[in-house]
């Protein structure tokens, strides 16, 4: 990284400064500042800005802190309150111990589910329109957003009305989906359920970020991710068409983006073409469990 | 540790409080405490550095403990958990930033703070040197994007480069240059 007769760079001697060099490296810049008094007084003046903007840092916060001891008591309330709240995790602890109850157990529960899943999309079938979807539950709609707030870059209004369609519908690259994968706990995630969605769409300034990031479930029913697509779609036109405020998309869309689409699409439902695609999984699925019925 | 007489005393050491206290903590409850104590005033200052008010950055530490409560409880990575409650407290503080729409009035708060802190130097010509000194500086931090901006703050908190680079979701490289670039401006600010 550093040669023994150069001068190193600023940030090589910020790295020596930090300790985040390799060994090797942080013996050469150390053997050249011994030997160069104008590095020594580069280094100098980074340490003396490291000092100045500490101070700063504390300076101009700490005074606002107020005592910790309120807060920790706080703290310690609602840790009690989680606490008596999850007493059915310690008894699925103990229940951990007894292999024989446990297989029992999850035998029945499967049982259970099967029977309530069947029962759930027969009642479906009876009931068509989007109007019954609505009551469905809708697991992971809305991104966690104390993992996912949104991220944006400063773009202009005329930077994303020019972006390319490559450029708006970017793929995610595979490293970074495991890693929002590994983010929200889900483990051996079937490529096909998830998108791995941008809150903050690129088309409107929103960046490559784990900040950005969720996996948005194709299997919602009404609020999936062809149906965000389309409110980003929207979003985009009005920011281009000088209808919106960017920074007014931005945040109506990372705040919550259901709500941004009842909003901008004047209606408390999405349009039913875009909940189609799903629908026609869920009915093929539903045809085979019904022919099993009818036969048995 | 807070005792019990000093708890009691806080105006929201409610009846649930009380149930709390008087049965034993768990292991997770006591980590949860120790992390609190330790990371508590790192967190409130990278979250009020955002520039949301002071309730609003407690309640963002507040969440940040109670979801590694519940980190904990699922028995999730334990693997750099202090980079982890940064990354909470980041998003955190960012979405409450986005809910109070309150990102213009961060410079003038911060301006704010430069006018009103003092430097417990001995003679006022030193003091308002050292005042002109801190404004400048705020001016050109207040001026680095915001990414730069957390760089530098959770280097200051201590963070290694990895541990700011897993917070901000960016590579190592970047940290390194973003550090390096805003020293750079700071120390130019500094010599005008």
């Amino acid at each position: 990284m550093v040669n023994k007769d150069s001068h190193p760079s600023d940030e090589e001697l910020l790295l020596a400064a930090d300790a985040e060099l390799p060994a090797r490296s942080a013996i050469q810049v150390r053997a050249h500042l011994a030997g160069c008094w104008d590095c020594r007084a580069r280094m100098a003046e980074i340490e003396g800005t490291i000092v100045a903007f500490s101070r700063v840092h504390r300076q101009s916060l700490d005074p606002q802190l107020p005592s910790i001891d309120g807060p920790r008591a706080k703290l310690r309330a609602q840790l009690g309150e989680l606490e008596s709240k999850c007493e059915g995790g310690s008894m699925w602890q103990r229940f951990q111990f007894a292999p024989g109850l446990r297989t029992a157990a999850l035998l029945c529960a499967a049982v259970f589910f099967c029977v309530l899943g069947g029962t759930l999309l027969l009642q479906y079938s009876t009931i068509r329109g989007a109007n019954s979807t609505a009551v469905i539950f809708e697991a992971g709609a809305e991104p966690d957003h104390s993992l996912t707030p949104g991220a944006t870059r400063r773009v202009t209004i005329s930077d994303v009305c020019s972006m390319t369609h490559e450029e708006v519908v970017a793929e995610v690259p595979t490293s970074l989906r495991q890693k929002v994968f590994q983010e929200y706990g889900i483990v051996n995630a079937n490529a096909g359920d998830y998108e791995i969605d941008y809150l903050i769409a690129p088309g409107l300034g929103g960046v490559e970020a784990i900040s950005n990031l969720w996996p948005e479930p194709y299997t919602s029913r009404t609020w999936n991710a062809h149906v965000k697509d389309a409110l980003e779609e929207r979003l985009h036109e009005m920011v281009c068409a000088g209808q919106l405020d960017l920074s007014t998309a931005q945040r109506d869309i990372a705040a919550d983006w259901i709500a941004a689409y009842k909003k901008y699409f004047r209606t408390d439902r999405p349009q039913p073409s875009l909940v189609s695609q799903h629908f026609k999984t869920e009915m093929r699925w539903h045809s085979y469990v019904k022919g099993i019925g009818e036969r048995s | 540790m807070a005792t019990m007489d000093s708890v009691n005393r806080l105006p929201f050491a409610t009846a649930a409080a009380n149930t709390a206290l008087s049965s034993e903590p768990s292991d997770i409850e006591r980590e949860v405490i120790e992390f609190f104590d330790q990371f508590r005033n790192p967190l409130l200052r990278y979250a009020l550095s955002f520039g949301v008010p002071v309730h609003d950055a407690e309640e963002v530490t507040q969440e940040v403990f109670l979801s590694l409560f519940r980190h904990l409880q699922l028995s999730r990575s334990r693997k750099n958990l202090r980079a982890w409650i940064f990354r909470v407290a980041h998003n955190l503080a960012l979405k409450q930033l986005y809910a109070n729409q309150r990102s213009t009035a961060k410079q003038a708060s911060d301006w704010t703070l430069a006018e009103e802190r003092f430097d417990p130097s001995p003679n006022p010509e030193e003091q308002l040197s050292s005042a002109q000194r801190q404004r400048r500086l705020l001016s050109a931090l207040c001026a680095l994007p915001q990414v730069d901006q957390s760089c530098l703050r959770l280097r200051a908190e201590g963070l290694r480069y990895r541990e700011i680079a897993e917070v901000l979701g960016i590579s190592l490289g970047a940290v390194s240059i973003s550090l390096t670039r805003s020293l750079a401006r700071l120390t130019r600010a500094d010599q005008r």
